[in-house]
């Protein structure tokens, strides 16, 4: 049997970016939970502009298998922890006080703050016709406060028990209005309050089971007992956690505290994992992982209303089915890996169709006089969803690649094509949505624990979403009372520097155009600065 | 000058508005907008007793995490003659601990998340109270206070016969008054402990002041500003093979308002009957601990019944009476 040290985090939900380079990176915070959202749509007739995302996949798919030499273990690269990290674990391990190789016990946390601001955009309508969900033209800030501790318990052998609490505090851009796929800050919830709110983020048991294979170093982080586990495993997880600590991970754009601050960037915008308003769900995973392979089921739990935070536990009626099958390979020497991800939500939402239908039919059914759950549009000239609501089915599939290029360089790509014909539950109005770019940590310049990283992400919305947004309809996050559809797109570059080890600030520009979708509205100019500490 | 039709007319009006003025305090009185009912304070992480304390801190750096599961039955009735009014009639939760010690020292975190919180909505006394409506679907992550706290072992070792100590505890305000699971104010907690050991025979006890602002006189009920906490736990340990202790035995605690001290309706007098299995090795140790009971006075959060089932991991040192040195 070989020891493997270099995935250590890969099974990790969560655990950030931890890329082949650098160890030292703090990297470990889960990538985090987010927030909430929304998106539409339908799909018909984006065909032209689905194209190239739907043709690019497939090909770095052939390439990548076909190109690829059977790697080690997990898509993440490596990346134990070293000694430059700066955190509780590693200084009581120090000190010959707690053994991280074989952990019973650790606790990490985290703290982050992101302030954004929004410069004046031009914008011939705002809310037109007593609409409500259009981003404000004027010059606005938003930020965002999160604290968390992280404490993870060893039960029995194999066993995984995790809490963390969280606090956050935010101030959204427009009230949350007004964007679709391209959130400024990926750590805005909807329903948040300035003043600090404190809950519970995660509960969950996680089991594994050896089968056998090689031992894989899993090192000690937030999410993560330090262990060593099978190459070849089974990994139940039950409980309450957001499905972004076990699917769609990726060690390029890893934890978002670390890198991108735009949510376009986080996950598929496209991707409407059901969820609570804060982005975390109740349910249950099982992952095998078998060498280079790793396929994963889930069943999450949807909100009782779309976007909102009660949850509905009747978990066998309505629900997210979500699997994924990974493959991590080697590609030129270099680590990388490939995810295919689909999903199919039973949930209680209202098609667009139905709801023009019901509409035209009998225009008393209009968004203005909503008797059931609404969004509070006074437009009494629009369709709402809120006459239409049902159980439904909305479908999606999607890809996400990442590769290193060079020491300490990592490309990444993630497109997704959601059938578009159903309202948003819970993550953003985006029907299909693609992002590009790459990360590069600061060791060619001698800045091992800097982080710096352009992207370019773009999403659509299916024509009958567009169609209902142009009569005026709004669902939790976008309708400006009236649309001339459009992709909506996000360049951002940011750079992060670290101080003492584990503090980082980082600068950011973001540049978004046809902002909800719609072409009358924008461009807009975002500047952001964050501080991040772990500890 | 007004003639007396005028004066008629502006008397009239003054008393109007006094009606109305008093009509308005009086309906502001008479709406209870809620408190933390729950009295029961876990102890903390690694204390040992549901409510009491060890003072067992010792040796070197070490720590504990604790998750106690709690379901209360009427924490808060009120009975007035012929009215009987359970506000909150059930209630469960979670309350998660997490501890550091270091030689004689401990600082832990209690987080509190209530599962469910339910009872009964009507107007008692003059008083209306709106029934909690807390479950998990409505309420997924909630988290009510959390409680940071300081404890400290002054005297003793630990095993001897008696120990003394002092603990120090911020209840940091998070729930909503309306859930009944929280005051919307900050408190404090300030307690003189004391446990000991003696052959079988294990004893703790506590007697302090919880700092609380609220006070809301005179809806029937409801808290009386800053009490006085005290509480004794006797019981027999029994060796359960060379690695195991069960300890069996009483706890009773309880807390009255100075505002009326001891008064009937402001004091709570909860007894619980305990049980707990430890390990007695090196190194991280388990602890399982169950307890029922209720309140020997029923009032001011004692509920009727309580059940309670917790499990702890600890640091166990058997380097006892040196403190690690």
């Amino acid at each position: 049997m070989k020891l493997r040290i270099e995935e250590v985090s890969k099974t990790v939900p969560n655990v950030g970016w931890q890329p082949a380079w650098s160890p030292a990176v703090p990297a470990r915070l889960p990538v985090r939970p987010r927030r909430a959202s929304l998106r539409p749509s339908d799909l018909h007739d984006n065909r032209r502009a689905l194209m190239v995302p739907r043709l690019l996949p497939a090909v770095l798919v052939a390439c990548v298998l076909f190109a690829s030499t059977r790697a080690s273990a997990q898509a993440s690269p490596p990346a134990a922890h070293e000694d430059a990290e700066l955190d509780i674990m590693h200084l009581l391990s120090h000190q010959g006080l707690h053994n991280l190789d074989d952990e019973s016990w650790n606790v990490y946390g985290q703290f982050t703050y992101i302030s954004s601001w929004k410069l004046p955009f031009q914008a011939p309508y705002t809310n037109a016709n007593g609409s409500i969900n259009s981003l404000l033209p004027g010059a606005e800030r938003s930020f965002t406060g999160t604290f968390s501790l992280f404490f993870g318990l060893k039960l029995w052998r194999g066993s995984e028990a995790y809490f963390v609490p969280e606090v956050i505090s935010e101030r959204p851009l427009s009230r949350l209005h007004g964007i679709g796929g391209a959130i400024q800050n990926f750590e805005l919830q909807k329903g948040g309050t300035e003043t600090p709110q404190l809950y519970r983020a995660r509960l969950f048991l996680r089991q594994t089971f050896g089968l056998g294979g090689d031992h894989v170093v899993k090192a000690s982080d937030p999410l993560q007992l330090g262990t060593v586990v099978d190459s070849r495993r089974l990994v139940l997880t039950l409980g309450n956690f957001t499905i972004l600590d076990i699917f769609d991970r990726n060690s390029v754009t890893g934890d978002s505290r670390q890198t991108f601050f735009n949510m376009a960037f986080m996950t598929h915008s496209s991707w409407d994992f059901p969820s609570d308003a804060r982005g975390y769900s109740w349910g249950g995973t099982a992952e095998l992982y078998w060498e280079e392979w790793a396929l994963r089921y889930g069943r999450i739990t949807p909100p009782k209303n779309p976007n909102q935070l009660p949850v509905d536990f009747r978990i066998w009626e309505y629900y997210g089915d979500q699997i994924e099958l990974e493959h991590d390979h080697k590609l030129f020497g270099r680590t990388g890996a490939v995810r295919l991800l689909g999903y199919r939500n039973h949930v209680f939402t209202g098609r667009f169709d139905e709801a023009i239908a019901a509409f035209e039919a009998n225009p008393a059914e209009n968004a203005a006089d909503c008797t059931s759950f609404n969004y509070g549009s006074k437009n009494s000239s629009a369709p709402d969803l809120c006459w239409v609501r049902r159980p439904n089915v909305k479908l999606g599939i999607g890809i996400n690649l990442e590769q290193y290029v060079a020491k300490d360089i990592g490309v990444f790509f993630r497109g997704m094509y959601s059938d578009g014909q159903t309202e948003v539950d819970a993550y953003d109005p985006a029907d299909r949505s693609l992002s590009v770019g790459a990360v590069a940590r600061g060791s060619a310049w001698r800045r091992s624990l800097d982080v710096a990283g352009v992207g370019f992400g773009m999403s659509w919305i299916s024509d009958i979403h567009a169609k209902y947004l142009a009569m005026g309809g709004v669902d939790g996050f976008i309708g400006d009372g009236y649309l001339r559809q459009a992709a909506e797109g996000i360049v951002e570059g940011f750079y992060s520097v670290n101080l003492l080890k584990a503090v980082w600030l980082a600068g950011d520009y973001q540049f978004l155009w046809n902002p909800g979708f719609n072409a009358d509205r924008g461009p807009v100019h975002i500047l952001g600065a964050k501080i991040h500490a772990e500890f | 000058m007004p003639n007396s039709s005028q004066c008629r007319a502006l008397g009239f009006a003054v008393a109007l508005l006094a009606a109305g003025l008093s009509a308005s305090r009086t309906q502001a009185q008479q709406q209870s907008p809620g408190f933390a009912v729950e009295r029961f304070y876990p102890s903390a992480p690694g204390g040992g007793w549901f409510v009491m304390d060890t003072l067992g801190m010792h040796g070197g750096l070490g720590g504990a995490m604790a998750l106690t599961l709690g379901y209360a039955r009427n924490p808060f009735r009120i009975d007035s003659g012929s009215q009987n009014l359970a506000v909150v009639s059930d209630e469960a939760f979670a309350d998660f601990g997490f501890a550091v010690t270091y030689s004689r020292l401990r600082l832990y975190l209690n987080v509190d998340m209530p599962l469910v919180i339910t009872g009964e909505s009507g107007t008692v006394g003059g008083y209306s109270f709106a029934a909690p409506s807390v479950n998990p679907g409505a309420n997924p992550d909630t988290l009510s206070d959390y409680r940071i706290g300081f404890d400290a072992r002054i005297f003793g070792q630990p095993c001897g016969r008696f120990r003394l100590g002092a603990g120090a505890q911020l209840i940091v305000p998070n729930g909503h008054r309306a859930d009944y699971d929280a005051d919307g104010t900050f408190r404090a907690m300030g307690r003189i402990l004391f446990a000991g050991d003696m052959g079988h025979f294990s004893y703790a006890g506590q007697l302090g002041v919880h700092i609380r602002p609220l006070d809301d006189l005179p809806a029937p009920g409801t808290p009386r500003g800053s009490e006085l906490l005290f509480g004794v736990a006797a019981g027999s340990r029994l060796s359960v093979g060379s690695r195991w202790a069960l300890l069996l035995g009483p706890e009773v605690y309880g807390e009255t308002a100075f505002r009326s001290f001891f008064g009937e309706d402001t004091t709570g007098i909860e007894g619980l009957l305990t049980g707990r299995l430890e390990g007695t090795g090196e190194g991280p140790q388990l602890r399982l601990k169950l307890g029922a009971g209720g309140g020997l006075d029923s009032n001011f959060g004692a509920p009727e019944l309580r059940i309670l089932v917790a499990l702890e991991i600890f640091t166990h040192h058997s380097d006892h009476g040196n403190d690690g040195k």
